[in-house]
């Protein structure tokens, strides 16, 4: 190790030139030319957005949140699940999961960066937005404190990984548990951006606050097979079998929660007959993208760790890479679905019949820098992993 | 000061969208079916022929109801969504971020985003033309050939409003959601 600016430990033989240094395996050079590919769409998307504006994407007046909503919401529920994960060592104390603390908060760091990164050319004036935050807040707007909080909770990751970076174990269980109070408390918040909608009956309420936090975990824990995947070529030694086998064990009780907590609420969406949210549930239920969500991100993961008990890590890799795919659909439905019953019901033109369901299909442009943030994302944890030892250090 | 509100006697509604017309031109709004500050909602004929409901097919005036308790105020981050003195809820451009939030919770859709700007934009009540001229009239209700609209000062107890509000029945839109509309429809 040698001490890099701030007293921050950076590797030994990290250097610019070390970021190509890796081994070219064909499963690493796809991986490296698809994360290319989507920092160029990044680029491709940001030039249209920016000559086109918010006419780039498939927005509208009654659908005015699309792609670019749900990939945010996307990785910040990744980053609360990687602080989730990583609290479970350096915050909570149990030993066994020490080991992915830090890799876990170096996530969280980059997704909720990357999901900055994309809500940034969502907003129409993300300056403005810097600025009237802070002289104008809007205290009863759970967009506000969401943002807020999150700004806080992103600080107090930063320190929290440096603290774990120069080994301060104390001063890192701080600023961790302030983190993750801050963290759970900003991602509530998002949760409560669609809760607090009663123009929307189908998400009004608290169902998704309460949701925003066990899917965030389930997010933690399937993100938590995937770098420990990478980290170790799917060889795992027996210390972090033991952590990904208890990862696994929780995985499953928390998926069976979300399984009880999905069906009550479409069971009583659609049976409890409330208008404009009876039908809307129904169509929800029928939809194809509602399926992808629970086939990937539940029922798949539920049926493996059951049968094998949790003990079979790579199979647990593979599983957490279909379900990342089922949670991103669940993002998806989120904010469309919300959106899905047109609120005003009668023609407002004349030639026009009346609206049924709101339709949306995501625009080159909004795929492109969705993609992006990804491409981002994995740049960014890469990098991580040449620049820092990720590793549990040993004293 | 005033607390505006409109009543509208939509009944007698023809469907002949020169309030839609006239708000355009009156306020500047831009051309295309999406951009308009008001409407008129059309209701289809329900039954077969010959045994058709003719009372289905009313027409229905509508536009920002300037709500009491406005979800779009609420929701807003920077406050750009606001009340005047006069109850009227406004857009500041300046401070607007178009997160698109108030037009989620807008119950009754009455939010578009006006491309010069960039921001959230909705019916003033012709607060920065008309009313601002020292006039006492919106432009939707100054051309409404059938006198359907009627705009004026809800605290006012000999304004037309008031008075109209005092001997008809009428409904609001939505009135179970708690948003105590200004917009009232009399039967």
């Amino acid at each position: 190790m040698k001490i890099g600016p701030l007293n921050i430990p950076i590797k030994e033989d990290f250097s610019i030139k070390s970021l190509l240094n890796f081994e070219k395996t064909p499963a690493n050079m796809l991986i490296a030319v698809l994360t290319l590919s989507f920092l160029a769409m990044f680029v491709v998307g940001i030039a249209t957005y920016l000559i086109h504006g918010h006419h780039a994407y498939n927005v509208t007046r009654e659908h005015p949140w699309g792609l670019l909503i749900a990939v945010y919401i996307f990785f910040v529920v990744s980053s609360t699940g990687f602080c989730i994960v990583g609290s479970l060592g350096d915050v909570f104390g149990f030993k066994d999961y020490m080991m992915i603390s830090k890799r876990a908060i170096f996530g969280s760091i980059v997704t909720i960066l990357a999901g900055f990164a994309v809500i940034a050319f969502e907003i129409g004036h993300p300056v403005t937005m810097l600025i009237y935050n802070v002289l104008s807040p809007g205290l009863t707007s759970a967009i506000w404190w969401m943002g807020t909080l999150y700004g806080v909770y992103l600080t107090f990751m930063i320190i929290e990984f440096y603290f774990l970076l120069n080994n301060d174990m104390k001063k890192a269980k701080i600023f961790g548990l302030s983190g993750l109070l801050v963290g759970l408390a900003a991602h509530s918040n998002l949760g409560s951006v669609f809760g607090f909608l009663n123009a929307r009956p189908i998400s009004n309420g608290v169902f998704y606050p309460t949701y925003f936090i066990l899917t965030a975990f389930i997010t933690g824990i399937f993100l938590s097979f995937i770098v420990m995947g990478f980290r170790y070529k799917l060889d795992f030694n027996a210390q972090t079998k033991k952590m990904l086998e208890g990862l696994a064990k929780i995985q499953g009780l928390l998926i069976s929660i979300l399984i009880f907590f999905v069906t009550w609420k479409m069971l009583t969406d659609i049976y409890g007959g409330m208008p404009n949210r009876a039908e809307v549930a129904e169509h929800i239920f029928h939809s194809w993208t509602f399926w992808a969500e629970v086939i990937l991100a539940m029922a798949i993961p539920l049926v493996v760790i059951l049968t094998t008990m949790g003990k079979k890590p790579v199979l647990m890799f593979w599983v957490s890479l279909s379900g990342m795919v089922g949670v991103f659909f669940m993002r998806y439905n989120l904010v469309h679905d919300t959106q899905l019953k047109p609120l005003q019901m009668l023609k407002t033109t004349e030639y026009q019949l009346a609206p049924e369901w709101i339709h949306y299909f995501p625009s080159t442009t909004e795929m492109f820098i969705s993609l992006g943030g990804l491409g981002l994302c994995i740049a960014m944890y890469y990098v991580g992993t040449k620049v820092f030892n990720l590793d549990e250090e040993h004293h | 000061m005033a607390r505006y509100g409109m009543a509208l006697d939509y009944k007698s509604c023809i469907n002949c969208k020169a309030c839609e017309v006239a708000c355009k031109e009156e306020n500047g709004i831009l051309m295309g079916a999406d951009k308009h500050r008001i409407w008129v909602g059309n209701g289809e004929i329900e039954g077969q022929y010959p045994l058709l409901d003719i009372t289905s097919n009313a027409f229905y005036p509508s536009q920002c109801q300037h709500c009491d308790e406005a979800p779009c105020e609420e929701v807003c981050p920077t406050h750009a969504t606001y009340y005047t003195e006069d109850g009227i809820v406004r857009v500041d451009p300046e401070k607007c971020i178009l997160c698109s939030y108030c037009m989620n919770a807008c119950p009754y859709d009455a939010r578009y985003v006006d491309d010069r700007t960039v921001t959230v934009d909705k019916c003033t009540f012709c607060a920065d033309t008309r009313l601002a001229r020292g006039e006492t009239t919106t432009a939707c209700q100054n051309t409404c050939p059938t006198k359907v609209r009627i705009f004026g000062d809800l605290d006012d107890p000999n304004s037309e409003i008031s008075e109209v509000l005092r001997t008809r029945e009428h409904f609001s839109l939505k009135a179970n959601l708690g948003t105590k509309p200004k917009l009232f429809y009399l039967t």
